[in-house]
């Protein structure tokens, strides 16, 4: 290609990214500034708030323009876009957390800069996978034994380790450097997994144990997970993630079919052994006879949706926090009740819009099985999320307790699904090294 | 004006601004995309194979192999042709099957024998269609075009 194909396409890039921050800028200061006239004391907090984002926003744009020219052009301002919503979302919910994210938000894209700049991140990931791995199951470990919950309340899920005073929930690192082996696992088997018979023969390793192996030892980590943690969403995200991945690295349609009966056998036992599974599917068939008491969150969710109609209450003119922890799992709910329907349907077209361009970096390195599989597996760790909590939340699907990637408060998912995201900036470089 | 009117203005701004995102997002997304479907639009080939046949007791059968044509297909006696046939009356370069203005052309290459299209011999280039059988001394090669 010579460089005067190269040099429209690049500005053009530049100018997308740009109008997006722009617009995001302005959807913030829109909001904030209605906030503000609602409760103008914290003024300060939330001038704070636009502040931290509009620098993190320039100061991204800029270093990416210089480390990585020819990135993709929607993942940064879209990223920016949800975590922007998220701080205003936020400061509306829990008002005295709303500093400390904007901290988090600060470190975040330093570190997104810092996965999708370095020299040789990619490599890392690969070369010390073993090591990686093993120190992420080894702070799962220490979850399970030392874990605490920073709400401090009993019978809640022990998922943080805590150095006080940050808690940091090791599932979180778990998910990307799991991701990563599995990517870099099954782009050593690719060849095998791929080889076929002569022509019209049906692939001959389709039942052998170097298929079926990694599949058990995933669903006995991820049951693990469930067993000690109770923690069903993590454990739901890993399987449906390697799933995914195995599937695309072998092609096999019986994957998809054996998983699912896998799912189905794990959801049926669990339903009968673990009371916390048993709440949530009863409560997610009928939750109307105990909307007083169990199912009051998932009914308050659903009657914030009801409120919030089309367009929504307005910022801080919805009664969102009657729903219990809405700032964390629950921060769609508040966004529908206060945005409404308009607002449901750009967060899902945004997160929709990562996941193709997640899939498409996949298909650009189609060349190269650690790359594609590791933007395949990335992208579908963040819509699968997603999917599972939104779903959760509109009672579509048995609610499963994780947060919604960007927007929910939480500093290591957003740390980690930053870094997801520089991770897949990187990976959109078509580079030859 | 009332703080009720600023809120209200302020609602339909941002409800504007998520518009507009959305907007822009479908604009970035239909451009890359359709950049990338002409891409693979002009990159497109045109598919086709000769299919070798044998005559045996009068029925004509599939031998079983199958050559790809490429932009320029070579037929001939000589192994570096892209389809070698071993027939002692090929010429070592008999025939050539060439894309051409998006048609596939045979073409006889002043082979000692003549080259044979649906068992008439061919005095010039002439374009192929599916089902076409080339004839070269007793090899047959039937042409199967993707539409």
């Amino acid at each position: 290609m010579t460089a005067s194909l190269v040099r429209p396409t690049t500005f053009r890039r530049w100018h997308r990214e740009t109008v997006l921050l722009g617009l995001s800028w302005a959807f913030l200061f829109t909001n904030l500034a209605a906030l503000t006239l609602l409760r103008p004391a914290s003024l300060l907090t939330h001038g704070f708030l636009l502040a931290v984002w509009s620098a993190c926003a320039v100061f991204g744009r800029r270093v990416l323009h210089q480390r990585l020219p020819g990135h993709d052009p929607l993942f940064f301002p879209l990223v920016m876009f949800l975590s922007g919503w998220g701080l205003v979302l936020i400061a509306r919910l829990a008002p005295p957390f709303a500093e400390r994210q904007a901290v988090w938000l600060l470190l975040s894209t330093g570190a997104l800069l810092l996965a999708a700049s370095l020299p040789h991140s990619l490599r890392w990931l690969r070369n010390y996978r073993y090591i990686l791995l093993l120190g992420g199951l080894l702070l799962l470990g220490l979850t399970i034994v030392f874990g605490t919950n920073p709400s401090g309340q009993a019978g809640a899920p022990e998922l943080w380790l805590g150095l006080w005073p940050v808690f940091f929930q090791p599932s979180e690192a778990l998910k990307i450097i799991l991701v990563a082996f599995l990517a870099s696992y099954l782009a050593e088997q690719y060849p095998a997994l791929r080889a076929k018979g002569l022509e019209g023969e049906a692939p001959r390793l389709a039942l052998s144990p170097r298929v079926f192996g990694p599949i058990l030892l995933m669903w006995g980590l991820s049951v693990i997970i469930l067993i000690w943690q109770r923690d069903l969403g993590t454990a739901a995200l890993f399987f449906v993630v390697f799933l995914v991945l195995l599937y695309v690295a072998s092609g096999y349609r019986l994957i998809l079919v054996s998983g699912a009966l896998l799912i189905l056998i794990a959801g049926v036992i669990a339903y009968r052994e673990f009371s916390v599974v048993q709440l949530r599917v009863d409560i997610w068939l009928n939750p109307w006879p105990e909307a007083d008491n169990r199912a009051f969150q998932i009914v308050q969710s659903l009657l914030a949706f009801a409120a919030g109609g089309i367009f929504g209450q307005g910022v801080g003119q919805g009664s969102p926090t009657y729903i219990p922890v809405v700032h964390s799992d629950f921060v769609f709910a508040a966004l529908a009740e206060e945005w409404g329907l308009h607002g449901v349907i750009v967060a899902l077209v945004c997160i929709a819009a990562l996941f193709t361009r997640g899939l498409r970096t996949g298909i650009q390195q189609q060349g190269r099985p650690f790359r594609a599989l590791l933007a395949v597996g990335l992208s579908t760790l963040i819509a699968t999320q997603s999917l599972l909590i939104m779903a959760g939340v509109l009672k579509v699907m048995p609610l499963t307790g994780v947060t919604l990637p960007f927007m929910s408060y939480g500093g290591s998912s957003l740390l980690a699904s930053f870094v997801i995201v520089g991770l897949l900036l990187r990976l959109s470089v078509a580079e030859s090294t | 004006m009332s703080t009720d009117v600023i809120l209200l203005l302020l609602r339909i701004v941002s409800g504007l601004l998520l518009a507009a995102v959305l907007v822009v997002l479908f604009l970035a997304l239909w451009r890359d995309y359709s950049h990338v479907a002409s891409g693979v639009a002009a990159r497109r080939r045109s598919y086709g194979r000769l299919v070798a046949l044998r005559e045996l007791d009068g029925h004509t059968v599939a031998t079983g192999e199958t050559y790809p044509l490429l932009a320029i297909t070579s037929l001939g006696r000589a192994p570096t042709n892209t389809v070698p046939i071993s027939d002692s009356f090929a010429s070592s370069e008999h025939a050539l099957v060439a894309m051409r203005d998006g048609q596939w052309w045979l073409e006889d290459r002043n082979s000692r024998n003549g080259t044979m299209l649906n068992d008439m011999p061919v005095t010039a280039p002439v374009v192929l269609t599916e089902g076409d059988v080339i004839g070269i001394g007793q090899a047959r090669f039937r042409v199967e075009l993707e539409p």
